[in-house]
């Protein structure tokens, strides 16, 4: 949690200020020249924002356009925008996930992890002892996913073969993670390593690092990059409510497809659509677009973030063009190649890489 | 669809028209093939609207139509036989089909329908063992569900394949009882199993699966031996072998009796029960219906306005 606490003070000044936090109030911007055109009103008036997106186009190549919430922004903006998104919730990231889902989201983490299994081998094997597993959480932030996969590999299924790797462009969110790891036995805190990287190109990562000054930059940038994850090294790779936030989904899927072995898996938890079940999904609705950014501005003082958050929720593709961009990619699904979980509301898409 | 004589005619007039020669082969050749499509109602619901006569043509698609499916479509489904199209391609893909024909010709009759024979299948294939889990929350039922599913399918080609069958020497209730008995014996092989695989698709989050699958397999058996009722004894047929089919299948699991020839008898037992009752059913609704129209032509004749 220290380790967050410089990050989250620098968090996006404006967004915070726009709703009654007079701490930040000396912070306001003092020019507004040449920034990019959106129509959220505070996004488009941070100055760190304004930075933050400075520095990421002259790493990006060509800028195309993607969304961002209900805006149409390019995605070097995008990606700028999202980090100071979860920079700015990281430090109450967890607590809001329990307010905003009753608490419902561990379930949904806890089928995700048991259904994938992961260290599961028989006993009976001819062939002795499996070869270690290697799982990759991208935008895995907090640990929620890498934790309960490496209980369930080292606990449940006794294998002590598994390592994860937490993979996330913020390193805010990373800090998290890193602090909440510490209270892991140390067996798993062994089998656990935290990476810098865009999931667009996992050829660049860097192992985390501190966030020392309040003027880093908390967003991974490429050119800083000391290593990569290299093809057809990964078992499973898992994104749990991250590929959302991703300014070209494509690309992340290609990668996944990449650096994961032939037979290994690809799974996705992420939000998808009720709209099977009219009713259940405009109360669904209701409580998404009034209730969210209302507990959001409440608990962790941010409105904008969590409006962002169902805006994006919204404009995330439907099961089956997901699952579509997914067959895109390479992969093979098993049947209609999704899970829905609590009517849809969230969905888990899984997929395999082909031995060709 | 155009008719073989317009297909003709536009034959006739390409060549009138002097179109290049080697058009007309093609064109030429679909009136030799449309007739026989032509003339069956393709476009009839009914499921039961095969000839006895056309052993199953349904088995062999027609090599044009079996390259490859457009990739976007969505898994076809149809909810009738169709006598002039090859049958959808079924729920698996087929990296799915060949991780679970593997497993369940390799490993299941050792160790079962559970996770160690798909994560065996997977190292058969040089895959990995977490490569079963992309089959869903549970690889285990969908193993199971695999099974149903080729099970069902195979009926098909079985039936092609028995003499009885094609003598056509058989009432249908006689081929009902054949045809069930054929997919009880494909259960053979993984018996000892068969109790721990009901279980699992007993499972609250199976029984859709399950419930439709049987209801699949009680139709593809009407079908197979041709019954073509389009009256509400559809549904009872339907409906009633389902039942007795679940019976002989769990009767089947403790049956010790050589070549399971006990299972047979239970089976022809309640297929007999059943037809009885049906006979019975029958006669109460005729006289049923008999006697109220007699009562209300009586009270007509009295000078009620009925």
């Amino acid at each position: 949690m220290a380790a967050a606490r410089p990050a989250l003070k620098r968090a996006i000044p404006s967004l915070r200020s726009t709703f009654l936090l007079p701490r930040q109030q000396q912070q306001q911007p003092q020019c507004h020249h040449h920034h990019v055109t959106i129509s959220r009103r505070s996004l488009s008036t941070s100055p760190s924002l304004r930075n933050d997106t400075q520095s990421t186009t002259t790493t990006t190549t060509p800028d195309r356009e993607t969304h961002f919430g209900f805006s149409t922004v390019t995605e070097s903006q995008k990606r700028a925008m999202v980090a100071s998104v979860f920079t700015s919730v990281a430090d109450s990231y967890d607590k809001m996930n329990d307010l905003m889902s009753f608490g419902w989201h561990r379930i949904w983490k806890d089928h995700f992890v048991s259904t994938l299994n992961p260290g599961f081998a028989p006993l009976s094997a001819p062939s002795g002892p499996s070869s270690p597993q290697h799982i990759l959480d991208i935008a895995g932030g907090t640990g929620d996913i890498a934790f309960r996969m490496l209980h369930h590999a080292h606990a449940v299924n006794a294998n002590p073969n598994v390592k994860v790797t937490i993979s996330d462009i913020n390193r805010a969110m990373l800090s998290v993670g890193k602090s909440r790891s510490t209270s892991l036995p140390a067996s798993q805190q062994a089998a656990l390593s935290f990476v810098e990287a865009n999931a667009e190109d996992l050829s660049k990562t860097r192992a985390l690092t501190p966030i020392l000054s309040q003027q880093e930059q908390t967003f991974f940038d490429p050119s800083t990059a000391t290593g990569g994850i290299p093809d057809n090294s990964v078992d499973l790779y898992t994104v749990a409510f991250g590929i959302r936030n991703f300014s070209d989904i494509p690309a992340a899927l290609r990668e996944a497809y990449r650096v994961l072995k032939p037979g290994g898996v690809f799974a996705c938890l992420e939000f998808s659509k009720a709209d099977k079940h009219p009713l259940f999904n405009s109360v669904y609705k209701e409580w998404s677009f009034r209730a969210i950014p209302l507990i959001g501005q409440l608990v962790a003082g941010d409105r904008d973030s969590y409006q962002y958050l169902v805006e994006s929720i919204e404009r995330f593709p439907r099961q089956e063009e997901f699952r579509d961009m997914i067959k895109d990619a390479g992969f093979t699904v098993s049947g209609e190649g999704w899970e829905d979980l609590t009517g849809g509301v969230a969905a888990i898409h899984r997929g395999m890489k082909p031995r060709v | 669809m155009a008719s073989p004589a317009a297909v003709h005619c536009s034959g006739a007039a390409r060549r009138i028209l002097l179109l290049p020669t080697t058009v007309r082969p093609a064109t030429r050749s679909l009136p030799g093939r449309l007739p026989a499509v032509a003339s069956r109602s393709i476009t009839s619901p009914s499921s039961t609207s095969r000839p006895q006569s056309r052993p199953t043509p349904k088995l062999q698609p027609p090599s044009s139509s079996s390259s490859s499916p457009p990739p976007r479509q969505p898994l076809q489904t149809r909810t009738y036989h169709s006598t002039t199209h090859p049958p959808p391609p079924g729920p698996f893909t087929p990296a799915e089909t060949t991780l679970l024909t593997t497993a369940l010709a390799a490993h299941v009759p050792t160790h079962g329908f559970t996770l160690p024979s798909l994560t065996l299948a997977a190292r058969d294939l040089s895959l990995l063992d977490i490569s079963p889990s992309f089959l869903g929350p549970s690889p285990t039922a969908r193993l199971i569900h695999f099974h149903l599913y080729t099970a069902r399918a195979a009926l098909a080609r079985l039936a092609t394949q028995h003499g009885d069958l094609l003598s056509g020497g058989l009432s249908v209730s006689e081929k009902v009882e054949l045809l069930t008995w054929l997919r009880l014996k494909q259960n053979e092989p993984v018996i000892q199993h068969w109790q721990q695989a009901l279980a699992v698709m007993a499972q609250p989050s199976q029984v859709p699966t399950a419930v439709r699958e049987l209801a699949l397999l009680a139709d593809e058996v009407y079908f197979l031996a041709g019954d073509k009722s389009v009256d509400p004894s559809w549904y009872t047929k339907r409906g009633a072998l389902s039942g007795i089919y679940a019976a002989a299948e769990l009767f089947m699991t403790t049956d010790k009796s050589e070549g399971f020839q006990e299972t047979r008898r239970f089976l022809r037992r309640r297929l007999q029960e059943a037809e009885e009752l049906g006979g019975v059913v029958k006669s109460v609704g005729e006289w049923v219906g008999f006697t109220a129209s007699a009562g209300v032509n009586v009270l007509r004749s009295k000078g009620v306005r009925i």
